[in-house]
């Protein structure tokens, strides 16, 4: 793997990395990359599950709760025209 | 043992062996009644303890409850008495990535105990009567189970509830036991598996059937190569042991193993790099002082600082192999991978009962030869206790040999649901094998 791709993946993750570890990282991962060349070898198949067993999701049914002031929380909310204003996003 | 021998004990391990990252040392504390003493690996919450799961990034994290074995452990007897070291976040063959101390081998103080769940197995083998709680997500439980002269049982994925368990990969992570021989885990297992509403993958279980017997093992010859000549002739000399002891030991292959490793890794990276996205400084353990930055170089500093070096490592190689460019060669191919380990194991057990194969390919090595091993090379020493841990499938790791006075283990992997096969065969084999204790153990 090249130091530039090890650097754009280290921005993604959020991991600052000095000069050298830019360097080692992206020796080990050369390294590690050609092992897991051999999976090329492998058949490729068609279906494939993102669990290796079954996932079932139990339900349970909605609890209803009173908020306990909602003149408090209308009274701290940033409004215009009845509309709840929120953060600008981009 | 009495209270004050147990709490000594306990001390004297640590100290020498550097086993827990925290633990109980208020005397009065082991005075409460208990039935029996159990560790949990520290990347298990509990509400005594920290739970730091080796990481600096996690220093004073104090969780509000425990997690759901923890809690089922304790409604059974058991007294938490520490939370046990191991690889930071699960990352490692030998505890050796760990800051909160790195765990020394019960039999040599110079070698590892393996890795991750290192502690817990040097706690089973440094503790009488001691029920260790461990996490296997490619061959934790395993490896310092055979490296520290224990039984170490891992379930089938989703026997055991994860709730509570700060996760590395959330479709390979597994708890599991670890203790000096397997009447322990044999009595606890039925208390901490079980559905657990908490736990969606926890609730498709069958219930758990300890009668199970094991009358035929199949050994794959991928198993032998690439194992010390010392490991492979104490294998042999087990094997025949089986034989003798009336289970019958069929040789095959199973040729889809040699992906096994890779498709392991890519898969353990990729959901890591994930779940580590989480721990950025502001909402787990002492929250930093200096917000002065924008949010990504916060993130990015606080993480640097706190992550430790194979963290690192494993966090770059699981977001490379999920990126778009990258995503079918690597992840998509090792979810069919996956698929493909699977049937392998299915075709093999509908002739035998159990996989048979050594747990790892050598003894603990010392910590000077681990410093200078690639990490390719570290995580190549996971071969064999990589492909069950793929698939999901129920495996333990059993006592067999003793080379040069260390330990080595034998594992037998079952079909899905199937632990009570493994433990039955372990009694029987605990009646003609007699297990070593390590010098010092109380």
């Amino acid at each position: 793997m090249d130091e530039g791709t090890v650097r754009r993946v280290a921005k993604v993750s959020r991991l600052d990395l000095t000069d050298d570890e830019v360097s080692i990282y992206a020796a080990d991962l050369e390294d590690i990359l050609s092992a897991f060349a051999v999976l090329d070898e492998a058949p490729t198949g068609e279906d494939f599950d993102l669990d290796p067993v079954p996932v079932e999701d139990r339900l349970r049914d909605d609890e209803v709760m009173a908020y306990p002031d909602p003149g408090r929380l209308r009274r701290e909310m940033r409004t215009a025209d009845g509309w709840v204003r929120g953060p600008r996003l981009a | 043992m009495s209270v004050m021998d147990l709490l000594a004990a306990v001390r004297d391990a640590d100290e020498r062996h550097r086993i827990f990252a925290e633990r109980l040392e208020d005397p009065l504390a082991y005075e409460v009644e208990h039935a029996f003493h159990f560790s949990a690996k520290d990347n298990l919450c509990t509400s005594d303890f920290q739970a730091r799961a080796g990481s600096r990034i996690l220093e004073g994290y104090r969780p509000p409850f425990d997690a759901t074995a923890v809690a089922r452990l304790r409604q059974a007897g058991g007294l938490l008495i520490g939370k046990t070291n191991m690889d930071e976040f699960g990352f490692g063959s030998f505890s050796t990535n760990s800051a909160t101390g790195v765990p020394r081998n019960p039999y040599d103080a110079a070698r590892s105990c393996g890795g991750s769940s290192g502690g817990a197995a040097a706690a089973a083998s440094m503790l009488e009567g001691h029920l260790a709680v461990g996490v296997s997500t490619g061959g934790s439980i395993s490896c310092p189970a055979s490296f520290c002269g224990v039984v170490g049982l891992t379930p089938t994925y989703g026997r055991v509830s994860r709730w509570g368990l700060i996760d590395y990969g959330n479709s390979l992570d597994k708890i599991g036991l670890l203790s000096a021989s397997s009447g322990m885990i044999r009595r606890y297992l039925p208390a901490i598996s079980g559905p657990d509403p908490l736990d969606p993958t926890s609730q498709v279980q069958p219930p758990l059937d300890m009668s199970g017997q094991i009358r035929s093992v199949a050994v794959p010859e991928e198993a032998l190569t690439g194992l010390s000549g010392s490991m492979r002739a104490a294998f042999e000399d087990a094997v025949a042991r089986l034989e003798r002891m009336g289970v019958e030991v069929r040789r095959g292959a199973m040729p889809a193993l040699r992906f096994a490793l890779s498709a392991y890794y890519i898969l353990a990276t990729a959901e890591a790099s994930t779940n580590l996205a989480r721990y950025c400084g502001m909402r787990y353990g002492d929250i930093e002082q200096e917000t002065d930055q924008s949010f990504n170089e916060f993130f990015s500093r606080v993480r640097s600082r706190g992550l430790g070096r194979e963290a690192k490592r494993r966090i770059l190689l699981g977001t490379f192999c999920r990126m778009v460019g990258f995503r079918d060669r690597y992840y998509i191919k090792a979810l069919q991978v996956r698929e493909l380990i699977i049937r392998e194991y299915e075709e093999q057990f509908r002739s035998v009962d159990a996989v048979l194969t050594p747990t790892m390919p050598f003894v603990a090595p010392r910590f000077d030869e681990i410093e200078s091993m690639s990490a390719l090379e570290t995580y190549q020493a996971d071969f064999l206790t990589g492909p069950p841990n793929l698939a999901g499938l129920p495996h333990i790791s059993i006592p067999c040999a003793y080379i040069d006075g260390l330990p080595a283990g034998m594992q037998l992997v079952a079909p899905r649901w199937e632990e009570g096969r493994l433990l039955s065969l372990a009694e029987r084999w605990e009646n003609g094998f007699e297990y070593r204790r390590p010098e010092g153990r109380a």
